[in-house]
């Protein structure tokens, strides 16, 4: 009867640890809302985000194993890597700024041109590029295949222990939708739980407003494309930094003439811990981004219709504008423990 | 040599410009449309009326939307009944913006405005960054919904 009943619990034991359907549920803000697709073929379990943690931190999905996803995207800084422009496994830059990871289950179009649809298609592009982690998928999974550590994870997560790159791009896919920031002062703010200064204040509805010169309203209308609870809407815009763009941005994905020099709109969630900024990381800082848009705005065939026509904001107005910024930055982001590197706190 | 290879480069850029797809219209429709800016001109045009964000009235020239939805065979008229009328149209910009009209909104059986893909404002074609094609939304107070460079026209059932 003993044996019959050990023999039982190490079933369910068992069981438990092959089972890969723990439903991981996202946390999502109401004022997020659920415009959003996550793959039928790959729902979110807790054993798939775990294992796209791993491999998110892990140097093996480089050629030479001194990188990982993590090299350019730092938790601490909003998942950005502080450079203009990122260095990859060969010593040699990208040719674009590394992105922040933040709030992805919302974005459809990945990267700055938004040549990926799904964040599965996006995950092998940077291991395989050779200034990125400069390892074709197919070997990596061979790497991988080859340790003790990930076949049984792969197991539990996916119900087989044969490690293909679509798995490896749905693990890592799951974790990233898991990056969800909506903690900053900001969120605070409109839950009234935290009080704006009144530089915070006055940069808020800076950023809020369209300018009307014949009601004396002021207004940067950043909200255009970086509106929404989100900051930032799925759209691509030249915003005018060159008179002759050298980098065809957007183009090069459809095509399209009207399509020259324009990139995806950032989140400006975290923003003061993402710099540089734009495309090619060319402003240190957020004054300078401000200055850009206030007085520098170059003009192209392609410039966006809002962004014609010079804004003039005073030196206190971009003050306040760079103090509302500040607002968005989500420390319980940027510190939590469920996005941090894994192999350290085994 | 050089001056025709020259030549021969720009005439096919302006053929490769011209024969170049300016608007979809897909989704729930059984004719897919890709048309061309010389398909966009032959359909019957209409003029309206209507305010713009400078608070002025201005006459614009375009296709009524609901011409498109015929072409592309949309369940409009005596078709737009039961769960069809839970259908929209999705309109897309060049630059991802999008914005929604139920199909009740487009049909002349249920309403009395003229929703357009106008092509021209006051007898001059709209200008880039605007054009070619922009919807216009005749007496709706806010042009929110005057989706500037549209590219494409998605039927979609809500589910």
């Amino acid at each position: 009867m003993l044996r019959w009943l050990i023999l039982l619990s190490s079933a369910v034991v068992l069981a438990f640890t092959l089972r890969n359907d723990t439903p991981y549920t996202l946390p999502i803000p109401a004022s997020f809302g659920h415009r959003y697709t996550i793959p039928a073929d790959n729902p979110m379990t807790l054993e798939g985000v775990a294992l796209g943690r791993f491999l998110f931190y892990d140097s093996l999905l480089s050629k030479n194993n001194t990188i990982s996803c993590s090299s350019c995207h730092q938790q601490n800084r909003a998942f950005t890597d502080g450079f203009a422009l990122s260095i990859g496994v060969n010593g040699r830059t990208t040719a674009r700024n590394s992105m922040s990871l933040a709030n992805l289950l919302w974005v459809r179009h990945f990267f700055w041109d938004g040549h990926s649809p799904t964040l599965e298609d996006q995950a092998l592009i940077p291991m395989a590029h050779p200034d990125e982690l400069g390892l074709a998928p197919e070997k990596a999974a061979r790497k991988l295949q080859q340790t003790a550590f990930y076949p049984p994870k792969f197991k539990r997560a996916f119900g087989t222990d044969s490690i293909t790159p679509l798995l490896m791009a749905k693990a890592l896919a799951q974790f990233e939708r898991t990056l969800i920031s909506a903690q900053a002062p900001y969120d605070q703010y409109l839950r009234h739980q935290y009080t704006l200064t009144a530089a915070e204040k006055r940069g808020l509805d800076l950023f809020m407003r369209t300018s009307d010169p014949t009601k004396g309203i002021r207004g940067a209308n950043c909200t255009h494309c970086h509106g929404g609870a989100q900051f930032f809407q799925n759209v691509f815009h030249n915003n005018g930094l060159d008179a002759s763009p050298l980098d065809p941005g957007r183009q090069e994905v459809t095509g399209f003439d009207a399509d020259f020099a324009r990139f995806r709109v950032p989140t400006l969630r975290n923003i003061a811990v993402t710099g540089p900024y734009m495309h090619d990381g060319r402003f240190r800082t957020l004054d300078e981004v401000i200055d850009h848009y206030s007085e520098h705005v170059a003009s192209s065939r392609t410039l966006s219709t809002d962004l014609k026509g010079p804004m003039h904001l005073t030196s206190s107005e971009k003050k306040d504008l760079i103090a509302f910024l500040h607002t968005l930055t989500d420390t319980e982001f940027l510190q939590n423990p469920a996005f941090s590197n894994p192999f350290l706190t085994q | 040599m050089k001056k025709l290879l020259l030549l021969s480069g720009c005439l096919f850029g302006a053929w490769n410009v011209s024969a170049q797809v300016i608007l979809k219209v897909t989704g729930e429709v059984t004719t897919p449309l890709q048309l061309q800016a010389s398909d966009l001109k032959a359909l019957p045009h209409t003029e309206v009326k209507a305010v713009d964000k400078d608070q002025k009235e201005h006459h614009y020239s375009g296709i009524p939307l609901i011409e498109l939805l015929k072409k592309a065979g949309v369940t409009i008229g005596g078709q737009l009944r039961g769960e069809n009328l839970v259908k929209y149209a999705l309109v897309r910009a060049t630059d991802g913006y999008e914005v929604l009209f139920a199909l009740p909104e487009l049909d002349p059986e249920f309403s009395t405005r003229t929703i357009v893909l106008a092509d021209a404002v006051d007898g001059t074609a709209l200008p880039t960054g605007v054009g070619p094609y922009r919807i216009v939304v005749p007496g709706e107070k806010k042009p929110a919904r005057w989706i500037r460079e549209v590219r494409e026209i998605e039927i979609r059932f809500a589910k």
